[in-house]
Protein backbone atom coordinates (compact mmCIF):
# COMPACT_ATOMS: atom_id res chain seq x y z
CA UNK A 1 0.00 0.00 0.00
CA UNK A 2 2.08 2.65 0.78
CA UNK A 3 1.80 5.73 -0.35
CA UNK A 4 4.53 8.31 -0.12
CA UNK A 5 6.08 10.47 2.03
CA UNK A 6 7.07 13.77 1.56
CA UNK A 7 10.46 16.14 2.36
CA UNK A 8 9.93 16.28 6.03
CA UNK A 9 7.31 12.87 6.46
CA UNK A 10 4.77 12.55 4.30
CA UNK A 11 2.21 10.28 3.27
CA UNK A 12 0.88 10.28 0.10
CA UNK A 13 -0.86 8.36 -3.44
CA UNK A 14 1.45 6.33 -5.08
CA UNK A 15 1.90 8.46 -8.51
CA UNK A 16 1.10 5.25 -10.53
CA UNK A 17 -2.44 4.64 -8.99
CA UNK A 18 -3.26 8.64 -8.99
CA UNK A 19 -2.96 8.71 -12.99
CA UNK A 20 -5.16 5.47 -13.28
CA UNK A 21 -8.10 6.95 -11.08
CA UNK A 22 -8.07 10.43 -13.00
CA UNK A 23 -8.74 8.52 -16.01
CA UNK A 24 -12.16 7.04 -14.51
CA UNK A 25 -12.60 10.07 -12.56
CA UNK A 26 -13.11 12.79 -15.19
CA UNK A 27 -15.21 10.70 -17.26
CA UNK A 28 -17.68 10.69 -14.30
CA UNK A 29 -16.95 14.17 -12.20
CA UNK A 30 -15.88 16.72 -14.77
CA UNK A 31 -14.83 19.53 -13.20
CA UNK A 32 -17.35 22.58 -13.15
CA UNK A 33 -16.17 24.81 -10.40
CA UNK A 34 -18.83 27.23 -11.22
CA UNK A 35 -21.17 25.13 -9.33
CA UNK A 36 -21.80 24.88 -6.07
CA UNK A 37 -22.67 21.15 -5.69
CA UNK A 38 -20.48 20.54 -2.52
CA UNK A 39 -21.23 16.68 -2.85
CA UNK A 40 -19.85 16.32 -6.17
CA UNK A 41 -16.41 17.93 -4.94
CA UNK A 42 -16.57 15.93 -2.23
CA UNK A 43 -16.59 12.35 -3.34
CA UNK A 44 -13.69 13.81 -5.72
CA UNK A 45 -12.19 14.23 -2.44
CA UNK A 46 -12.44 11.50 -0.94
CA UNK A 47 -11.80 9.06 -3.92
CA UNK A 48 -8.61 8.75 -2.51
CA UNK A 49 -9.85 7.33 -0.19
CA UNK A 50 -12.45 4.91 -0.82
CA UNK A 51 -10.11 3.86 -4.13
CA UNK A 52 -7.92 2.16 -1.14
CA UNK A 53 -10.70 0.78 0.57
CA UNK A 54 -11.59 -2.20 -0.44
CA UNK A 55 -9.23 -4.71 -1.07
CA UNK A 56 -6.36 -3.25 -1.08
CA UNK A 57 -3.58 -5.57 -1.41
CA UNK A 58 -1.25 -4.92 1.33
CA UNK A 59 2.76 -5.71 1.22
CA UNK A 60 4.30 -5.39 4.39
CA UNK A 61 6.69 -7.84 5.22
CA UNK A 62 7.45 -6.99 8.56
CA UNK A 63 4.00 -5.82 9.95
CA UNK A 64 1.21 -7.26 8.32
CA UNK A 65 -0.61 -8.49 11.18
CA UNK A 66 -0.42 -5.06 12.41
CA UNK A 67 -1.77 -3.25 9.15
CA UNK A 68 -4.54 -5.87 8.64
CA UNK A 69 -6.22 -5.20 12.26
CA UNK A 70 -9.15 -3.12 11.61
CA UNK A 71 -8.94 0.34 11.91
CA UNK A 72 -10.81 1.00 15.00
CA UNK A 73 -9.10 -1.91 16.92
CA UNK A 74 -5.47 -1.00 16.57
CA UNK A 75 -6.84 2.64 17.28
CA UNK A 76 -7.98 1.28 20.26
CA UNK A 77 -5.16 -0.74 20.96
CA UNK A 78 -2.90 2.49 20.73
CA UNK A 79 -4.76 4.22 23.25
CA UNK A 80 -4.62 1.07 25.75
CA UNK A 81 -1.32 1.42 25.33
CA UNK A 82 -0.87 4.68 25.91
CA UNK A 83 -2.90 4.78 29.29
CA UNK A 84 -1.31 1.79 30.39
CA UNK A 85 2.28 3.12 30.16
CA UNK A 86 1.44 6.51 31.46
CA UNK A 87 0.59 5.36 34.79
CA UNK A 88 2.84 6.21 37.90
CA UNK A 89 5.34 8.57 36.24
CA UNK A 90 6.42 11.42 38.07
CA UNK A 91 5.92 14.44 36.19
CA UNK A 92 7.89 17.46 36.40
CA UNK A 93 6.03 20.92 37.56
CA UNK A 94 6.08 23.75 35.30
CA UNK A 95 9.38 24.97 37.83
CA UNK A 96 11.04 22.35 37.28
CA UNK A 97 11.13 22.29 33.84
CA UNK A 98 11.93 25.88 33.59
CA UNK A 99 14.83 25.34 35.83
CA UNK A 100 15.73 22.01 34.29
CA UNK A 101 15.67 23.67 30.53
CA UNK A 102 17.88 26.67 31.46
CA UNK A 103 20.78 24.71 33.05
CA UNK A 104 23.39 23.08 31.63
CA UNK A 105 23.17 19.18 30.98
CA UNK A 106 22.07 17.06 29.18
CA UNK A 107 18.60 15.19 28.95
CA UNK A 108 15.90 13.03 27.84
CA UNK A 109 12.39 14.74 27.79
CA UNK A 110 9.43 12.66 27.53
CA UNK A 111 5.78 14.10 26.85
CA UNK A 112 2.86 12.34 28.34
CA UNK A 113 0.17 14.94 26.51
CA UNK A 114 -1.06 13.59 22.79
CA UNK A 115 -1.91 17.46 22.37
CA UNK A 116 0.50 18.41 19.42
CA UNK A 117 0.00 21.98 19.83
CA UNK A 118 1.54 21.52 23.49
CA UNK A 119 4.26 19.05 22.57
CA UNK A 120 5.35 21.57 19.42
CA UNK A 121 5.35 23.97 22.35
CA UNK A 122 7.01 22.39 24.57
CA UNK A 123 9.87 21.32 22.21
CA UNK A 124 10.19 25.07 21.06
CA UNK A 125 10.37 26.13 24.46
CA UNK A 126 13.19 23.30 25.62
CA UNK A 127 15.08 24.71 22.27
CA UNK A 128 15.12 28.56 22.87
CA UNK A 129 15.75 28.20 26.66
CA UNK A 130 18.75 25.65 26.06
CA UNK A 131 22.16 27.37 27.08
CA UNK A 132 24.71 27.62 24.66
CA UNK A 133 28.21 27.59 25.75
CA UNK A 134 31.95 27.17 23.78
CA UNK A 135 31.66 23.54 25.32
CA UNK A 136 28.19 22.34 24.42
CA UNK A 137 27.15 20.06 26.54
CA UNK A 138 23.55 20.72 27.10
CA UNK A 139 21.84 18.42 24.18
CA UNK A 140 18.26 17.15 24.65
CA UNK A 141 16.42 14.67 23.76
CA UNK A 142 12.56 14.60 23.60
CA UNK A 143 9.49 12.29 23.01
CA UNK A 144 6.36 12.83 21.76
CA UNK A 145 3.11 11.40 20.32
CA UNK A 146 0.34 13.49 18.43
CA UNK A 147 -3.19 12.72 18.45
CA UNK A 148 -4.21 12.45 15.11
CA UNK A 149 -3.26 15.84 13.03
CA UNK A 150 -1.13 16.55 9.79
CA UNK A 151 1.33 18.46 9.85
CA UNK A 152 3.12 20.64 6.96
CA UNK A 153 6.43 22.56 6.75
CA UNK A 154 6.58 26.29 7.85
CA UNK A 155 7.25 27.21 4.38
CA UNK A 156 4.65 25.31 2.66
CA UNK A 157 1.15 26.44 1.04
CA UNK A 158 -1.25 24.36 3.00
CA UNK A 159 -4.18 24.58 -0.09
CA UNK A 160 -1.46 22.71 -1.98
CA UNK A 161 -0.36 20.18 0.51
CA UNK A 162 -3.57 18.89 1.82
CA UNK A 163 -7.15 17.94 1.80
CA UNK A 164 -8.11 20.18 4.35
CA UNK A 165 -12.20 19.22 4.16
CA UNK A 166 -11.07 15.47 5.00
CA UNK A 167 -9.08 16.56 7.77
CA UNK A 168 -11.87 18.29 9.28
CA UNK A 169 -14.39 15.41 8.30
CA UNK A 170 -12.23 12.59 9.54
CA UNK A 171 -11.34 14.41 12.85
CA UNK A 172 -7.46 15.89 11.90
CA UNK A 173 -5.95 18.47 13.05
CA UNK A 174 -4.23 20.77 10.57
CA UNK A 175 -0.85 22.01 11.69
CA UNK A 176 2.09 24.40 10.45
CA UNK A 177 4.74 23.53 12.26
CA UNK A 178 8.10 25.59 13.52
CA UNK A 179 10.62 23.80 10.98
CA UNK A 180 10.96 23.30 7.33
CA UNK A 181 9.97 20.45 5.25
CA UNK A 182 6.85 18.42 4.23
CA UNK A 183 3.91 17.43 5.01
CA UNK A 184 3.74 14.21 7.23
CA UNK A 185 0.41 12.43 9.13
CA UNK A 186 0.85 11.85 13.05
CA UNK A 187 -1.25 9.15 15.48
CA UNK A 188 -0.58 7.35 18.15
CA UNK A 189 1.15 4.82 16.65
CA UNK A 190 4.11 7.50 15.75
CA UNK A 191 6.38 8.54 17.89
CA UNK A 192 8.25 11.95 17.12
CA UNK A 193 11.99 11.94 18.68
CA UNK A 194 13.66 15.95 19.04
CA UNK A 195 17.06 16.32 19.03
CA UNK A 196 18.65 19.69 20.54
CA UNK A 197 22.35 20.54 19.70
CA UNK A 198 24.78 23.21 19.20
CA UNK A 199 24.85 24.94 16.15
CA UNK A 200 28.24 24.07 15.77
CA UNK A 201 27.79 20.36 16.38
CA UNK A 202 24.39 20.19 13.96
CA UNK A 203 25.20 17.68 10.95
CA UNK A 204 21.64 16.28 9.46
CA UNK A 205 22.68 12.71 9.69
CA UNK A 206 24.14 12.33 12.99
CA UNK A 207 21.11 11.41 14.90
CA UNK A 208 19.00 9.29 12.39
CA UNK A 209 22.81 7.17 12.06
CA UNK A 210 22.68 6.85 15.63
CA UNK A 211 19.23 5.57 15.70
CA UNK A 212 20.05 3.20 12.98
CA UNK A 213 23.17 1.69 14.43
CA UNK A 214 20.74 1.51 17.97
CA UNK A 215 18.34 -0.34 16.11
CA UNK A 216 20.18 -2.59 13.95
CA UNK A 217 22.53 -3.82 17.12
CA UNK A 218 19.01 -5.05 18.79
CA UNK A 219 17.72 -6.29 15.42
CA UNK A 220 20.53 -7.23 13.00
CA UNK A 221 18.02 -8.44 10.34
CA UNK A 222 16.05 -5.62 10.12
CA UNK A 223 17.06 -3.98 6.82
CA UNK A 224 17.17 -0.73 7.49
CA UNK A 225 19.15 2.35 5.89
CA UNK A 226 19.63 6.27 5.64
CA UNK A 227 18.83 7.29 2.52
CA UNK A 228 20.10 10.40 0.61
CA UNK A 229 17.43 12.72 2.61
CA UNK A 230 18.38 11.76 5.83
CA UNK A 231 15.54 9.66 6.23
CA UNK A 232 15.00 6.23 7.44
CA UNK A 233 13.91 3.22 4.95
CA UNK A 234 13.30 -0.44 5.63
CA UNK A 235 13.04 -2.29 2.41
CA UNK A 236 13.39 0.81 0.66
CA UNK A 237 9.90 2.41 2.84
CA UNK A 238 9.88 5.16 4.49
CA UNK A 239 9.55 4.52 8.91
CA UNK A 240 10.96 7.55 9.60
CA UNK A 241 11.26 11.21 8.04
CA UNK A 242 13.07 14.65 9.50
CA UNK A 243 12.86 18.06 9.61
CA UNK A 244 15.42 20.78 11.07
CA UNK A 245 15.48 24.03 12.37
CA UNK A 246 18.87 26.42 13.03
CA UNK A 247 18.62 29.90 15.71
CA UNK A 248 20.73 31.43 17.50
CA UNK A 249 23.47 29.00 17.83
CA UNK A 250 21.47 25.55 18.23
CA UNK A 251 19.77 23.54 16.07
CA UNK A 252 17.08 20.59 16.39
CA UNK A 253 16.68 17.84 14.43
CA UNK A 254 12.83 16.54 14.90
CA UNK A 255 11.36 13.06 13.09
CA UNK A 256 8.89 10.58 13.17
CA UNK A 257 9.06 7.06 13.45
CA UNK A 258 5.49 4.94 12.66
CA UNK A 259 5.52 1.99 14.72
CA UNK A 260 1.70 0.77 14.82
CA UNK A 261 0.56 4.03 12.88
CA UNK A 262 -3.09 3.28 11.25
CA UNK A 263 -1.77 3.76 7.75
CA UNK A 264 -5.01 2.74 6.09
CA UNK A 265 -6.52 5.71 7.15
CA UNK A 266 -3.56 8.56 6.41
CA UNK A 267 -4.75 7.94 2.87
CA UNK A 268 -7.03 10.92 1.27
CA UNK A 269 -5.13 13.66 3.91
CA UNK A 270 -2.14 14.91 1.98
CA UNK A 271 -2.78 15.76 -1.78
CA UNK A 272 -0.70 14.37 -4.72
CA UNK A 273 1.56 15.71 -6.91
CA UNK A 274 -0.88 17.02 -9.39
CA UNK A 275 -4.73 18.30 -9.23
CA UNK A 276 -6.43 17.80 -12.29
CA UNK A 277 -8.23 21.07 -13.12
CA UNK A 278 -5.61 23.19 -10.33
CA UNK A 279 -1.74 24.26 -11.92
CA UNK A 280 -0.13 26.08 -9.05
CA UNK A 281 2.65 28.38 -9.22
CA UNK A 282 4.45 28.47 -5.62
CA UNK A 283 7.89 28.49 -4.63
CA UNK A 284 6.93 27.05 -1.70
CA UNK A 285 8.54 23.76 -0.28
CA UNK A 286 7.35 20.97 -2.01
CA UNK A 287 6.61 17.35 -0.19
CA UNK A 288 8.62 14.79 -1.63
CA UNK A 289 6.24 11.29 -2.03
CA UNK A 290 7.69 8.03 -0.47
CA UNK A 291 6.18 4.98 0.39
CA UNK A 292 5.91 4.35 4.19
CA UNK A 293 5.69 1.71 6.56
CA UNK A 294 5.76 0.84 9.99
CA UNK A 295 8.74 -0.64 11.43
CA UNK A 296 8.15 -3.74 13.38
CA UNK A 297 8.88 -3.34 16.61
CA UNK A 298 6.18 -4.10 19.64
CA UNK A 299 5.66 -0.56 21.05
CA UNK A 300 6.80 2.87 20.67
CA UNK A 301 8.12 2.82 23.77
CA UNK A 302 9.95 0.02 22.71
CA UNK A 303 11.61 2.71 20.39
CA UNK A 304 12.04 5.23 22.98
CA UNK A 305 13.96 2.48 25.29
CA UNK A 306 15.97 1.59 22.61
CA UNK A 307 17.00 5.11 22.29
CA UNK A 308 17.32 6.14 25.70
CA UNK A 309 19.37 3.35 26.51
CA UNK A 310 21.45 4.52 23.21
CA UNK A 311 21.66 7.72 23.95
CA UNK A 312 22.57 6.83 27.59
CA UNK A 313 25.55 4.85 26.43
CA UNK A 314 26.82 7.15 24.19
CA UNK A 315 28.44 9.03 26.87
CA UNK A 316 29.62 5.83 29.29
CA UNK A 317 31.85 8.16 31.01
CA UNK A 318 29.66 11.01 31.79
CA UNK A 319 26.62 10.74 34.63
CA UNK A 320 23.55 8.67 33.15
CA UNK A 321 21.70 11.04 31.25
CA UNK A 322 18.45 11.74 33.07
CA UNK A 323 14.74 11.16 31.79
CA UNK A 324 12.20 13.37 32.93
CA UNK A 325 8.06 13.40 31.90
CA UNK A 326 5.91 16.11 31.65
CA UNK A 327 2.54 16.79 30.68
CA UNK A 328 0.57 19.94 29.67
CA UNK A 329 -1.32 19.49 33.43
CA UNK A 330 1.54 21.25 35.45
CA UNK A 331 4.43 21.73 32.94
CA UNK A 332 2.92 25.08 31.75
CA UNK A 333 4.02 28.17 31.22
CA UNK A 334 3.59 31.70 30.00
CA UNK A 335 6.26 30.83 27.05
CA UNK A 336 4.70 27.68 25.93
CA UNK A 337 0.80 29.20 26.23
CA UNK A 338 2.25 32.06 23.71
CA UNK A 339 3.71 29.22 21.48
CA UNK A 340 0.70 27.06 21.61
CA UNK A 341 -1.57 30.26 20.79
CA UNK A 342 0.60 31.26 17.68
CA UNK A 343 0.67 27.71 16.75
CA UNK A 344 -3.40 27.74 16.74
CA UNK A 345 -4.28 30.97 15.25
CA UNK A 346 -5.23 31.64 11.65
CA UNK A 347 -2.45 34.03 11.40
CA UNK A 348 -0.02 31.56 11.88
CA UNK A 349 -1.78 28.78 9.92
CA UNK A 350 -3.17 30.48 6.71
CA UNK A 351 -1.96 34.32 6.78
CA UNK A 352 1.85 33.67 6.98
CA UNK A 353 3.02 31.27 4.79
CA UNK A 354 4.99 31.83 1.11
CA UNK A 355 3.57 33.35 -1.75
CA UNK A 356 1.92 31.56 -4.19
CA UNK A 357 -0.43 32.02 -7.49
CA UNK A 358 -3.10 29.40 -8.77
CA UNK A 359 -4.42 28.54 -12.04
CA UNK A 360 -7.58 27.80 -12.00
CA UNK A 361 -8.14 25.59 -15.70
CA UNK A 362 -12.27 25.38 -15.21
CA UNK A 363 -12.84 29.52 -16.54
CA UNK A 364 -9.18 29.67 -16.85
CA UNK A 365 -8.98 31.86 -13.74
CA UNK A 366 -5.54 32.94 -12.02
CA UNK A 367 -5.29 34.16 -8.80
CA UNK A 368 -2.00 35.73 -6.86
CA UNK A 369 -1.76 35.43 -3.26
CA UNK A 370 0.09 37.20 -0.51
CA UNK A 371 0.39 36.65 3.27
CA UNK A 372 -2.72 34.57 2.56
CA UNK A 373 -4.73 37.84 1.22
CA UNK A 374 -5.56 37.75 -2.84
CA UNK A 375 -3.78 40.49 -4.38
CA UNK A 376 -4.29 39.69 -7.63
CA UNK A 377 -7.25 37.80 -9.49
CA UNK A 378 -9.31 37.52 -12.94
CA UNK A 379 -12.32 36.63 -10.74
CA UNK A 380 -14.41 39.68 -10.21
CA UNK A 381 -14.94 40.83 -6.49
CA UNK A 382 -12.32 38.31 -5.24
CA UNK A 383 -8.93 40.76 -4.61
CA UNK A 384 -8.88 41.84 -1.30
CA UNK A 385 -10.05 38.48 0.10
CA UNK A 386 -8.55 35.84 2.51
CA UNK A 387 -7.59 32.78 0.32
CA UNK A 388 -9.06 30.69 3.63
CA UNK A 389 -12.30 32.59 2.95
CA UNK A 390 -12.40 32.24 -1.25
CA UNK A 391 -11.58 28.53 -1.21
CA UNK A 392 -14.64 27.62 1.42
CA UNK A 393 -16.36 28.00 -1.90
CA UNK A 394 -14.11 26.70 -4.04
CA UNK A 395 -14.20 22.60 -2.86
CA UNK A 396 -11.86 21.89 -5.29
CA UNK A 397 -8.90 23.87 -3.43
CA UNK A 398 -9.68 22.26 0.21
CA UNK B 1 43.93 51.16 -11.89
CA UNK B 2 41.75 50.82 -8.58
CA UNK B 3 43.86 47.73 -7.29
CA UNK B 4 46.96 49.27 -7.08
CA UNK B 5 45.69 52.54 -5.29
CA UNK B 6 44.53 50.23 -2.71
CA UNK B 7 47.96 48.59 -2.77
CA UNK B 8 49.71 51.63 -2.05
CA UNK B 9 47.23 52.25 1.18
CA UNK B 10 46.44 49.17 2.68
CA UNK B 11 48.67 46.41 4.33
CA UNK B 12 49.99 43.85 1.38
CA UNK B 13 49.26 41.16 3.52
CA UNK B 14 45.39 42.08 3.75
CA UNK B 15 45.30 42.15 0.75
CA UNK B 16 46.05 38.90 -0.31
CA UNK B 17 43.82 37.68 2.89
CA UNK B 18 40.94 39.44 1.21
CA UNK B 19 41.77 38.14 -2.45
CA UNK B 20 41.78 34.18 -1.14
CA UNK B 21 38.79 34.79 0.86
CA UNK B 22 35.20 33.57 0.36
CA UNK B 23 33.45 35.81 2.81
CA UNK B 24 33.97 38.90 1.34
CA UNK B 25 30.95 41.05 -0.77
CA UNK B 26 31.15 40.36 -4.36
CA UNK B 27 32.31 43.40 -5.82
CA UNK B 28 30.17 43.56 -8.58
CA UNK B 29 26.62 43.12 -6.85
CA UNK B 30 24.38 45.79 -5.30
CA UNK B 31 25.52 45.35 -1.72
CA UNK B 32 28.99 46.66 -3.05
CA UNK B 33 27.88 48.92 -5.94
CA UNK B 34 25.40 50.99 -4.11
CA UNK B 35 27.65 53.92 -3.48
CA UNK B 36 29.70 54.22 -6.02
CA UNK B 37 32.57 53.55 -3.84
CA UNK B 38 31.93 50.41 -2.23
CA UNK B 39 30.71 50.42 1.14
CA UNK B 40 31.65 52.19 4.37
CA UNK B 41 32.17 48.95 6.20
CA UNK B 42 31.80 45.06 6.04
CA UNK B 43 31.00 43.52 9.46
CA UNK B 44 30.16 39.59 10.19
CA UNK B 45 28.70 38.15 13.22
CA UNK B 46 29.15 35.17 15.07
CA UNK B 47 25.88 33.65 13.51
CA UNK B 48 27.00 33.92 10.32
CA UNK B 49 25.72 36.79 8.93
CA UNK B 50 27.03 40.16 6.84
CA UNK B 51 26.10 43.61 6.59
CA UNK B 52 27.59 45.83 3.98
CA UNK B 53 26.71 49.79 5.63
CA UNK B 54 27.07 52.69 3.51
CA UNK B 55 27.56 56.07 4.22
CA UNK B 56 23.96 57.20 3.64
CA UNK B 57 22.94 54.91 6.50
CA UNK B 58 21.88 52.30 4.28
CA UNK B 59 23.03 48.54 4.94
CA UNK B 60 22.73 45.29 3.29
CA UNK B 61 22.19 42.29 4.68
CA UNK B 62 22.95 38.59 4.01
CA UNK B 63 24.73 35.38 5.18
CA UNK B 64 27.79 34.29 4.47
CA UNK B 65 29.63 31.75 2.28
CA UNK B 66 30.25 29.91 4.90
CA UNK B 67 26.88 29.79 6.22
CA UNK B 68 25.58 29.16 2.92
CA UNK B 69 27.89 25.78 2.00
CA UNK B 70 26.93 24.69 5.74
CA UNK B 71 23.25 24.70 4.57
CA UNK B 72 23.29 23.17 1.35
CA UNK B 73 20.94 24.32 -1.50
CA UNK B 74 18.12 26.58 -0.46
CA UNK B 75 14.95 26.06 -1.76
CA UNK B 76 12.87 29.07 -0.04
CA UNK B 77 13.72 32.11 1.76
CA UNK B 78 11.40 33.82 3.86
CA UNK B 79 11.76 37.34 3.34
CA UNK B 80 11.25 40.10 5.39
CA UNK B 81 8.16 42.79 5.49
CA UNK B 82 8.83 46.52 4.68
CA UNK B 83 8.98 48.88 6.87
CA UNK B 84 9.30 46.54 9.59
CA UNK B 85 11.36 47.92 13.12
CA UNK B 86 13.99 45.39 14.33
CA UNK B 87 16.15 45.19 17.17
CA UNK B 88 19.76 43.87 16.73
CA UNK B 89 19.52 39.76 17.56
CA UNK B 90 15.66 39.62 16.46
CA UNK B 91 15.24 37.33 13.25
CA UNK B 92 14.21 38.70 10.31
CA UNK B 93 13.77 36.04 7.91
CA UNK B 94 14.84 32.50 7.65
CA UNK B 95 16.84 30.61 4.96
CA UNK B 96 14.96 26.85 4.29
CA UNK B 97 17.49 24.41 3.04
CA UNK B 98 17.11 20.83 2.63
CA UNK B 99 14.26 20.31 5.03
CA UNK B 100 16.00 22.71 7.71
CA UNK B 101 14.83 26.41 8.18
CA UNK B 102 17.78 28.46 9.47
CA UNK B 103 16.88 31.71 11.14
CA UNK B 104 18.68 34.97 10.01
CA UNK B 105 18.80 37.69 12.47
CA UNK B 106 19.62 41.43 12.31
CA UNK B 107 23.45 42.39 13.09
CA UNK B 108 22.04 46.01 14.29
CA UNK B 109 19.03 47.61 14.65
CA UNK B 110 17.48 48.90 11.80
CA UNK B 111 14.07 49.57 9.85
CA UNK B 112 13.59 47.31 7.02
CA UNK B 113 13.71 49.29 3.81
CA UNK B 114 13.01 46.31 0.82
CA UNK B 115 13.76 42.84 0.78
CA UNK B 116 15.24 41.26 -2.08
CA UNK B 117 12.67 39.77 -3.95
CA UNK B 118 14.60 37.68 -6.94
CA UNK B 119 15.52 35.30 -3.87
CA UNK B 120 11.28 34.02 -4.01
CA UNK B 121 12.06 32.61 -7.36
CA UNK B 122 15.79 32.23 -7.42
CA UNK B 123 16.36 31.16 -3.70
CA UNK B 124 19.19 29.01 -5.00
CA UNK B 125 21.18 33.26 -4.94
CA UNK B 126 21.87 32.09 -1.55
CA UNK B 127 24.38 29.64 -2.69
CA UNK B 128 25.70 30.93 -6.04
CA UNK B 129 26.30 34.48 -4.29
CA UNK B 130 25.87 34.94 -0.84
CA UNK B 131 27.64 37.48 -0.36
CA UNK B 132 26.59 39.51 -3.93
CA UNK B 133 23.22 39.01 -5.35
CA UNK B 134 21.94 36.14 -2.66
CA UNK B 135 21.41 39.29 -0.09
CA UNK B 136 18.48 39.03 1.58
CA UNK B 137 17.59 42.78 2.97
CA UNK B 138 18.46 46.62 2.77
CA UNK B 139 17.82 48.30 5.81
CA UNK B 140 17.84 51.51 7.08
CA UNK B 141 20.42 51.51 10.43
CA UNK B 142 19.12 53.23 13.80
CA UNK B 143 22.45 54.38 14.68
CA UNK B 144 24.83 54.29 11.70
CA UNK B 145 27.73 56.38 13.87
CA UNK B 146 28.05 53.79 16.54
CA UNK B 147 28.69 50.66 13.80
CA UNK B 148 32.56 50.22 14.86
CA UNK B 149 31.32 50.31 18.25
CA UNK B 150 29.05 47.88 18.49
CA UNK B 151 29.63 44.43 20.06
CA UNK B 152 29.34 41.51 18.10
CA UNK B 153 30.45 42.77 15.08
CA UNK B 154 33.37 41.16 13.55
CA UNK B 155 35.83 42.25 10.61
CA UNK B 156 36.33 39.97 7.73
CA UNK B 157 39.49 39.05 9.11
CA UNK B 158 38.40 38.54 12.86
CA UNK B 159 35.33 36.38 11.23
CA UNK B 160 37.74 34.17 9.21
CA UNK B 161 39.78 33.67 12.19
CA UNK B 162 37.02 32.46 14.28
CA UNK B 163 36.13 30.37 11.46
CA UNK B 164 39.40 28.01 11.83
CA UNK B 165 39.47 28.37 15.71
CA UNK B 166 35.86 26.26 15.26
CA UNK B 167 37.59 23.89 12.94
Amino acid sequence: MSLLVSKGLSLRLPSRIVVSCHRSLVQQTPFDLDEGDDEKYRSFNNMYVDMFTPGNDLKAPFNGKEVRKSVNELDEINQEIDQLYNVGYHKITALELENLVKREGRFVLRSLSTDPYYNLALEDYVFSHTPISDRFFSHRLLFYKNDNCVVIGKNQTVWKEVFLNNLAQRGYEFIRRLSGGGAVVHDLGNINYSFITSRKEFDREFFNKLIVKWLINKYPDMPLQLNSRGDITLNGNKVSGSAFKIAKGKAYHHGTMLVQSNLEKFKGLLKPDHIDGLRWNCNSVESVRSKVANIPLRAVHEFIDICVTGWQNHFPLANKVPVYYCDQSVAINDDIKNTISKLKSDEWKYFSGPNFCVKIEQGNHDISVQKGIIVDSTIPGTVGMSFKDFSSSFPKLL
Amino acid sequence: MFSRALLRTVNPLRISIRAQSTNALSKTALPFTYSPSGPSAVKYTNQHEWLAAHSDGTAFLGITKYAADALGDATYVELPEKETQLEAGEAYGSVESVKSASEVYQPVSGEIMEANNNLESQPQLINTDPLGDGWIARIKIAEPDSLESQEGLLSLEQYERSLKEDE
